[in-house]
């Protein structure tokens, strides 16, 4: 489990902000408003975001600032949205897109 | 894990065997190591791994200066197909 | 038509909006992330003075004045392609598409990975990544953690998750393989890091950096290195160990260490496991330029910068009309470099629009980024100059080549 850094000797104190309730992969979780998503799971302890279309293998954030969308999940029903980039909102739906069928694959297995 | 099953384009999962081994076979560029294997032609364009996928193909050929290795195309970044060819008059 | 849109509102980007702005040019500014600051809203070091380089209040002090200047900026915005129509820029960004008369790509940088078995499960992530979950949003990336990548990069951050409170339980080597490079050399990453040694004097000092000055004791050091490491700011700096795996089922338990030749070569039998539930990757920068190539701009790789870099003028002009570029996209460099550069570009851009602007403002501003260059606390490549140089020379070569044409 991670946490939020409260104090800092550098940088003060975080600030107050408003809570915003969402949702991901349909457990109800909170964030501070206007912090990325990944931001908000990462406090919250979730580090797999997504599991690899075709293998399966769990992934999480990488580059954190949009770059490598390793991070990328379904937002109210968009797909392919950056979770490092994307601030929450109250009442946002955050699920993984999940695994594809790969029929190609599967066939060249036993075919090609 | 092995060096041979280790992932080097995170995006399409092409391990390093696979890489270097396609390398060796053919000693080919970037481009052409690009296209045998699909290593960085997934969902992040080879931000991420262009610069191994060249390390590879450079233990076999000589590096362009004035050429990129690996060509970039529009859209550098994916666009959902509903918001392109929209114009907007700003 | 507006005059100017600038892509990135990172410390280039802001600048040139800034001085463009002030200048009485119509501005945009687009930006794919939610905060503008780029890569400086990250940055926290302190300075030789004893004063703390602060990235979110530069950025927010940036940003002031922008807002002070009524400029447009709009995030949230990825730009997908550019291309030049008649004489002006077309900049395309999700479903939008703007117009502007000059465009000022101001991108920034990437982080270039080094390949570790285990470098996809979930906790593993670049060592700017960490950076940017810490200081900006104020969460900890793990509890402890093991940064892959001895660089200048690196040894900056692990000190900022020092300072929040972090573990960073190593900083090592990452293993010996074809994409690993020099980075997995112990005597060529100690060689690049006595360029920085001003940096951790207590490293150096115990290291006896003084004797590093030939080839033969740079050896005898790294042989002799301690094998468990020399603490920096009470991280241990492993140079003669290096991670070859990074271990876990569906996310982080901790990373396998082995003990290198001086050369990097793993000795087999030494190898032991330590617990962390994050990893940092550290490869290094290299320029963002790919909106740049979809253009046609002639490109250079030149090490010492980073990476390919397009071709550009001293005062930012890249041969393209109305094609400027400022910041990192045209080599690695601090901070500071970067907003000279953007002022510059924008000086350029002003002047190339009719504006008046003295010849004397313009080589003022483009000498003022040599002068910061110097003052530089850290440089990302100890031969940054050469590499600048090499660039103006093919910039020359280029100037003299559509002389010919002209005549």
């Amino acid at each position: 489990m991670t946490e939020r850094i409260l104090e800092h000797p550098v940088l003060g104190s975080l600030e107050a902000g408003k809570t915003v309730t969402f949702t991901f992969n349909g457990l109800e979780y909170e964030g501070r408003e206007g912090e990325p998503i990944a931001a908000a799971l990462l406090a919250a302890g979730v580090r797999t975001l997504r599991h690899h279309e075709e293998s399966g293998k769990p992934r999480g954030i990488y580059c954190n600032i949009g770059h490598c969308f390793e991070c990328r999940v379904e937002v109210d029903g968009i797909q392919g949205v950056r979770a490092c980039l994307t601030p929450v909102r109250d009442g946002m739906a955050v699920r993984e897109s999940g695994v594809l069928p790969s029929p190609v694959r599967d066939w060249r297995k036993n075919n090609a | 894990m092995t060096d041979r099953d280790m992932i080097v384009c995170r995006c399409e999962e092409v391990t390093y065997g696979e890489l270097t081994d396609t390398a060796e076979k053919f000693g080919c560029t970037s481009r052409e190591l690009k296209l045998r294997t699909r290593a960085g032609m997934g969902y992040c364009g080879g931000r991420t791994c262009r610069s191994l996928v060249d390390a590879i193909a450079l233990a076999a050929t000589e590096r362009d200066v004035t050429q990129i290795t690996l060509k970039y195309q529009p859209p550098v970044r994916p666009v959902h197909f509903g918001d392109l060819g929209v114009i907007t008059n700003d | 038509m507006r005059d100017l849109i600038i892509i990135g509102s990172g410390p280039a980007g802001l600048t040139a909006a800034i001085t463009a702005a002030e200048h009485g040019l119509d501005v945009l500014v687009l930006d794919e992330y939610h905060k503008p600051g780029g890569r400086l809203l990250g940055q926290l070091y302190e300075e030789p003075g004893g004063t703390w380089w602060n990235g979110i209040e530069e950025s927010r002090k940036l940003a002031e004045r922008a807002g002070v200047l009524g400029l447009d900026i709009r995030l949230g915005k990825s730009v997908h392609n550019i291309e030049q129509v008649n004489s002006s820029w077309l900049v395309h960004a999700d479903c939008e598409t703007f117009e502007a008369k000059s465009l000022l790509l101001a991108t920034g940088a990437a982080e270039a990975p080094v390949a570790i078995p285990g470098w996809t499960l979930p906790g593993v992530m670049s060592v700017g990544a960490a950076q940017v979950m810490t200081n900006v949003h104020r969460v900890k990336p793990g509890k402890r953690g093991v940064i892959i990548g001895v660089n200048v990069l690196s040894s900056a951050i692990a000190m900022e998750l020092k300072i929040a409170d972090i573990e960073v339980a190593a900083i090592a080597l990452p293993k010996t393989n074809q994409v690993n490079g020099s980075a997995s050399n112990p005597t060529e990453v100690m060689n690049a890091l006595l360029h920085v040694s001003h940096m951790a004097p207590s490293l150096f000092v115990k290291m006896g950096s003084k004797l590093m000055k030939n080839d033969f004791m740079k050896k005898m050091g790294i042989t002799f290195y301690p094998k468990n490491g020399v603490r920096m700011w009470d991280i241990p700096v492993m140079l003669r160990k290096a991670v070859i795996r990074i271990e876990g089922t569906d996310q982080v338990e901790g990373v396998t260490l082995a003990t290198v030749t001086a050369d990097g070569k793993v000795i087999p039998g030494t190898e032991e496991v330590i617990g962390c539930d994050f990893v940092c990757i550290a490869g290094g920068l290299y320029p963002l330029a790919e909106l740049a190539a979809l253009t046609g701009c002639p490109f250079y790789h030149i090490n010492e910068l980073g990476g390919f870099v397009p071709l550009h003028s001293q005062d930012m002009r890249t041969p393209l009309d109305g094609l400027y570029v400022a910041g990192n996209i045209t080599g690695i460099e601090g901070a500071k470099v970067a907003m000279s550069q953007g002022k510059t570009a924008a000086l350029s851009i002003a002047k190339d629009l009719g504006q008046d602007i003295a010849d004397t403002s313009l080589s003022e501003a483009v000498r003022q980024i040599s002068s910061t260059r110097t003052d530089a606390h850290i440089q990302f490549h100890p031969e940054v100059d050469a590499g600048r140089r090499k660039l103006q020379e093919y910039w020359d070569l280029h100037d003299a080549e559509k002389r010919k044409v002209m005549v």
